[in-house]
């Protein structure tokens, strides 16, 4: 894999939901090593471009490149394999397990096969899965939360000990949505400090769907700006904050209504 | 001789029909499967006896019978349904067979586990025609069958409650937004559920004149069969359902032998939920379908 | 030790050797109402194996539970495809072929019953009892455990973390079966007897229900169930019928009230001090700024 190479390619992916359209011969790249954000109105597709990613979704043309491998018609359990690991807009903890053992839910692709699926990781004090996942909790700062049960936590905590079990998986590709969503200002700083931490080296890419604007301009490098499917915008926070087009979408002036903005969308 | 057959068959598959019937509501409109169903059928056939054997003019006892098992469908509600919507979604399942078993081993403490015969009550009443015999009970209990699911049809076609029930089988939160109030329908569904499960329990007890505490495990298991051959949430898919399986299984008792019924008519059964689960006349979408 | 002991004790243990049977699948998110026609496939083939190769029962016990494992696994392919209520009724319909068919094999007596020749004593069957227990407890001590409950909890975010969710579940299916099978060959070969007609929805119904009363969330749950639903009508001296009617609405009542079942992880985390975060903890609710 050579390193100019984004980490995720959206070539020419089109994907209907019956007669609806929600993405529109869309191309994208992701840089590897940033940390891109996608934003959009509602509607606009973000999540079922993260759920055409992890393969939730099959699409219906174009092709989706992973560090340059074809993954367009891999199963979705096998994604997480190359490289791609997400998190959820309503966070998505099992309830019935440790916050400790949710954790080691994101490390089964790395310990899967027969010999994986019975190592006795509940039964010794020790044991250097659990340890790891616990090594894992202690770095976000979590871990005296590692016996808890996962429905009574905090908010804010679950949502980045959903964070913490996506990075189990080593991922290249860690696909975050709407990570700041219901947080208030002091678990949203402790989501950034994570966040960072986790980007500190490159070989991890960060691409979140965020409505927060804030959160998307102290985080990340890049945005890419989606609008009825079709990519409307890409660059820098700066140029992005400054671009005409995306502020008519998310200002709305009165004059430019929905028809004409998905005629604007289609001349992207 | 075919023709006897299809006509015994056709008397069978009313029964299973009407318990398929009572099914499919608690189905269509609740998304419940409603193990207790199978109860009531033996409540209802099981009272009969027991209020005929007590001497109690047989019209009454029928009457009696039905309103008896009815009251107990509405006790089902309470303890599966009323107290228990947002809990676990497998909840209601679990307290209905908790339910089937409570009512099959009160029968066993009250009335023994001893087979039950009830005395012909329209002996040398049969009739022959074009060369078959239909004896009275049978031409009541087909008849009673047709104008009940009559009934049924008209009320879901016609009535306001019929459209409630309808709406809430297609889609819960829209009737909610369209004000139909689902607290004070829930109960309805139980009752008409208990009723028709009743009419087949006194039918089956009229027509074959044999009771016992087990008999709804026998019946009221084929009538889920039944709501499955048909379609899921579907009650014409049900009725139709019904009298294929009766027939199915009187034409399998005379050719093939008594014994191969069970394992043909759940073999059909098994075969349909892995190639078709949503039944032979759906073209609906499997669970949550319309009335 | 009393003949009357012993029966009793016999009887618990086979009961929890069913509970673990139903728990099996149940963990994993499945229903399987025909655990009585499993149990019924290992009573057979072991009788049958012992009655008439006078293989020892142990083994033929063992070999019983192997042969319902077998059918399990022929069926878990097609019938785990469905979901929710339709898988319900997949295994019921299984459960009643089974039974059906076991009615008209003549060979095993069909539905005359079939009376089995070797006996075994409560010390044997509380070996293998603890034998089963050991090893689902093992089991579920391992990623199995981990990946199982998470199956039942999130399939499609189990999927998306590269979980094989059906593999699981057929392999929570076909083990649970092979426990109902092993159950089955425990009870032939002490009562004696056995007839079709005793392994029907009835008894799928009432061990489910046992594993649910006792807590599915946690290993001990139907250890816990089995116990409760055998020892307490002895207790209460009760005549069989009652018993059933008083676990019933034992049931109905808890399902109202405690729909988890009466052992919970939760519960067991909190009494051992490894979950400081209950709900009581109204201190927890927001944390420190970072």
């Amino acid at each position: 894999m050579t390193h100019g190479q984004p980490i995720l390619r959206l070539e020419r992916v089109t994907k209907r939901f019956g007669g609806m359209t929600a993405i529109d011969d869309l191309s994208f790249d992701v840089k590897r090593g940033s940390r891109t954000a996608l934003i959009g109105p509602n509607g606009a597709g973000k999540t079922t471009v993260f759920n055409i990613v992890t393969g939730a979704v099959p699409i219906d043309a174009g092709r989706v490149f992973v560090d340059g491998v074809d993954i367009s018609r891999v199963a979705s359990r096998r994604r997480i394999a190359h490289g791609v690991a997400r998190s959820f807009q309503n966070v998505r903890l099992m309830p019935h397990l440790t916050t400790l053992e949710n954790v080691m839910v994101g490390q089964h692709c790395r310990n899967a096969g027969l010999f994986g699926v019975l190592q006795p990781v509940n039964l010794w004090p020790r044991n250097r899965w659990r340890d790891t996942a616990h090594a894992a909790l202690t770095e976000a700062g979590l871990d005296q939360y590692a016996g808890a049960t996962v429905k009574n936590l905090p908010y804010g905590v679950q949502k980045r000990v959903e964070v913490v079990r996506a990075m189990m998986a080593k991922p290249r590709l860690l696909l975050l949505d709407e990570p700041a969503a219901g947080l208030n200002s002091a678990e949203t700083e402790a989501l950034k400090s994570l966040l960072e931490r986790i980007c500190a080296n490159d070989s991890v890419t960060l691409l979140v769907v965020e409505h927060d604007m804030h959160f998307v301009g102290a985080l990340c490098d890049e945005v890419i700006v989606l609008d009825f499917g079709r990519k409307i915008a890409e660059g820098t926070p700066a140029e992005i904050r400054t671009n005409a087009r995306v502020q008519e979408i998310y200002l709305g002036t009165p004059v430019i209504d929905a028809t004409e903005r998905r005629h604007a969308a289609r001349s992207a | 001789m075919i023709g006897q057959q299809i006509i015994n068959g056709l008397m069978l598959g009313s029964v299973y029909a009407m318990v398929a019937v009572a099914l499919t509501l608690s189905i269509g409109v609740l998304n419940f499967l409603n193990f207790s169903i199978p109860g009531l059928f033996m409540i209802a056939g099981m009272s009969t006896w027991a209020l005929i054997h007590a001497g109690v003019p047989w019209p009454l006892a029928i009457l009696a019978a039905l309103a008896i098992t009815t009251a107990v469908s509405l006790v089902v509600e309470r303890f599966t349904w009323r107290w228990l919507r947002g809990a676990e979604h497998f909840v209601p399942l679990v307290s209905s067979m908790a339910f089937l078993l409570m009512f099959e081993h009160l029968a066993i403490a009250w009335w023994g586990s001893e087979m039950r015969v009830l005395p012909p009550l329209f002996a040398g009443t049969d009739w022959r025609i074009a060369g078959f015999v239909i004896s009275l009970p049978q031409l009541a209990g087909l008849m009673v069958s047709i104008a009940s699911i009559w009934g049924l049809s008209a009320l879901l076609k016609r009535t306001s409650l019929g459209r409630g029930l309808r709406t809430i089988a297609e889609d819960s939160d829209t009737a909610l937004l369209l004000g139909i109030d689902i607290g004070r329908i829930v109960p309805i569904v139980f009752a008409l559920a208990g009723l028709f499960a009743a009419i087949a329990g006194v039918l089956f007890a009229i027509n074959y004149r044999q009771v016992q505490p087990f008999m709804g495990e026998a019946v009221g298991l084929k009538g889920i069969s039944a709501m499955i051959v048909g379609g899921m949430g579907n009650t014409w898919g049900a009725i139709a359902g019904g009298l294929i399986i009766g027939i199915a299984e009187v034409l399998s008792v005379g050719y093939v032998g008594a014994n191969f019924v069970d394992i043909s008519v759940f073999g059909l059964l098994l075969l349909i939920l892995f190639i078709r689960p949503t039944g032979l006349f759906a073209g609906l979408p499997a669970g949550r379908s319309g009335i | 030790m009393s003949g009357y002991l012993e029966g009793v004790l016999v009887l618990l243990a086979v009961n929890i050797v069913f509970a673990y049977g139903a728990f099996l699948p149940v963990a994993a998110g499945q229903l399987n109402l025909g655990l009585a026609g499993f149990g019924a496939i290992g009573a057979y083939a072991s009788a049958f194996l012992s009655n008439t190769y006078g293989v020892t029962p142990v083994l033929a016990i063992m070999l019983g539970g192997i042969a319902a494992g077998l059918i399990a696994l022929v069926v878990a392919v097609p019938v785990l495809r469905t979901r929710g209520i339709y898988l319900a009724l997949a295994t019921f319909a299984l459960g009643q072929i089974v039974q059906a068919t076991l009615l008209n094999l003549e060979v095993v007596g069909g539905a005359a019953g079939y009376p089995v020749t070797p006996f075994i004593r409560l010390p044997t069957i509380a070996l293998f009892t603890a034998g089963v227990v050991l090893v689902v407890a093992l089991l579920f001590a391992t990623r199995f455990g981990i990946a199982v409950t998470a199956v039942h909890d999130d399939e499609r975010v189990a999927e998306l973390m590269g979980l094989d969710v059906r593999a699981f579940q057929i392999a929570a299916f076909t083990l649970g079966s092979i426990i109902a099978g092993i159950g089955g060959g425990l009870y032939a070969h002490h009562f004696s007897f056995i007839e079709a007609q005793y392994f029907n929805i009835g008894l799928s119904i009432t061990i489910v229900l046992y594993v649910l009363l006792g807590g599915t969330q946690t290993v001990l749950g139907p250890l816990i169930g089995a116990v409760v639903f055998t020892l307490l009508p002895e207790i209460l001296r009760g005549s069989a019928n009652w018993r059933y009617v008083l676990f019933a609405a034992a049931v109905i009542v808890l399902m109202a009230l405690r729909p988890q079942g009466l052992l919970t992880g939760e519960q067991i985390r909190r009494l051992l001090g490894l979950d400081r975060h209950g709900p009581r903890r109204a201190d927890v609710a927001r944390e420190p700024a970072a």
